[in-house]
């Protein structure tokens, strides 16, 4: 069925996609649901162990067995670590340094040294690529047939420190995780502290604000009040006038 | 900009190709010597000599050598600096763990003051508008 090559696919100019797209039948989906929704899987756990073979396309294939894969050329494992280097097949320089020589590696002491430990190492290991590359020099000068064994010492130094840097990577990526969340909390920080210093101004205006307010009123109230009087009291004098005038008239 | 350990990747990538430059300079910019005083450089026809090597000047040669060794010198010090400035060389992955896990707690307790603080400045905010609106009524 896969194997099948429609001849027009190889004139095209993207390639066509995969044959088992057909698969994907309305009819065979809701077969797959169903028989998922019978087992009881949840999203996360597609993979039924025994479907029908025209289902067999409709579920991701399953994790390689001994956890290892190829694609474009590249060799990818399920477990992301670095190979050590006799894996990659390099010859892997020991520790020089004595603190890492005599005591174990379970030993606490070790374990806070490592990193100390790791740049000390890696000085060495630079300083003796000077030094190999002046042998080398010096071999080649005198018999240059030699050569080759400077030649691949330096080659072991080079993977080396590579391989060491490589192996700090993880420290690193968590010293910048930490730096990260440092700036982060900075930042919040500031933010806070700005925020509270334009409340605090707001609240200073609305304070001086009220206060305004407050004695404006109470100046535009006062006169209201006298001009009432005034009123009133002009009132009560007309209407004693008029009285007045009413009682001479009567 | 990269960070530290692809600097110093580089750095040593970039002193593997000094290397291969200084044995080329060397290889093929030297001069034809004697090795003892009855040797005689034999004469060759300057296209032949072409090929095979490029001789330079006796003091140039020498600068040239001299400029290599120290720039071959100064990468290597160069490393040296970048190894030494590595990240956190004192902090264990215990030391760097706890660290994180500080400062994750400050970050919750920074955000939430900083929540307050927002809904301190909507209420004053809304204080304000309300100080506002009713100055204008009248």
């Amino acid at each position: 069925m896969a194997d099948e090559e429609d001849p027009q696919s190889l004139v095209g100019t993207f390639p066509e996609p995969p044959s088992f797209y057909k698969d994907f039948t309305p009819a065979n989906v809701a077969r797959i649901e169903e028989l998922r929704k019978t087992a009881g899987l949840k999203d996360l756990t597609p993979r039924l162990p025994n479907v029908p073979e025209y289902l067999i396309n409709l579920q991701p294939p399953a994790e390689p067995e001994d956890g290892k894969w190829r694609v474009f050329g590249d060799h990818y494992t399920l477990e992301d670590k670095l190979p050590t280097l006799e894996e990659v097949g390099a010859v892997s320089l020991p520790p020089t340094h004595p603190s890492r020589l005599q005591s174990s590696p379970s030993s606490s002491q070790v374990a806070q040294n490592n990193h100390y430990d790791h740049a000390l190492e890696l000085k060495r290991l630079t300083k003796s690529l000077l030094l190999n590359f002046l042998e080398l020099l010096t071999t080649l000068s005198q018999n240059p047939g030699h050569a080759s064994a400077k030649i691949s010492d330096i080659n072991t130094l080079l993977i080396n420190i590579h391989h060491a840097l490589n192996e700090y990577r993880p420290h690193q990526a968590r010293e910048s995780a930490a730096e990260l969340m440092q700036d982060h909390l900075d930042t919040i920080r500031r933010e806070t502290t700005s925020v509270r210093e334009g409340v605090d101004r707001a609240r200073r205006v609305l304070e001086g604000l009220g206060s305004l307010t407050f004695a404006e009123r109470e100046a535009s109230q006062a006169p209201v009040d006298e001009e009432a009087e005034k009123n009133r009291l002009k009132q009560q004098e007309e209407l004693t006038l008029w009285n007045c005038a009413d009682a001479l008239l009567a | 900009m990269t960070d530290r350990l692809t600097q110093l990747q580089d750095a040593v990538d970039q002193l593997a190709q000094q290397f291969v430059a200084a044995v080329h300079f060397v290889h093929k910019r030297h001069d034809y010597q004697t090795l003892g005083p009855n040797d005689k450089v034999r004469e060759v026809k300057p296209e032949e000599m072409q090929q095979t090597i490029d001789p330079l000047p006796a003091e140039d040669f020498q600068a040239g050598l001299s400029e290599l060794s120290r720039d071959l010198i100064t990468k290597e010090q160069q490393i040296e600096y970048l190894i030494s400035m590595l990240p956190g060389l004192q902090n264990s992955e215990e030391d760097q763990e706890k660290s994180i896990k500080e400062l994750e707690e400050d970050l919750k307790a920074a955000e939430a003051q900083r929540q307050e603080a927002l809904k301190e400045k909507d209420e004053i905010l809304a204080e304000l508008d309300r100080v506002i609106q009713s100055i204008r009524r009248p």
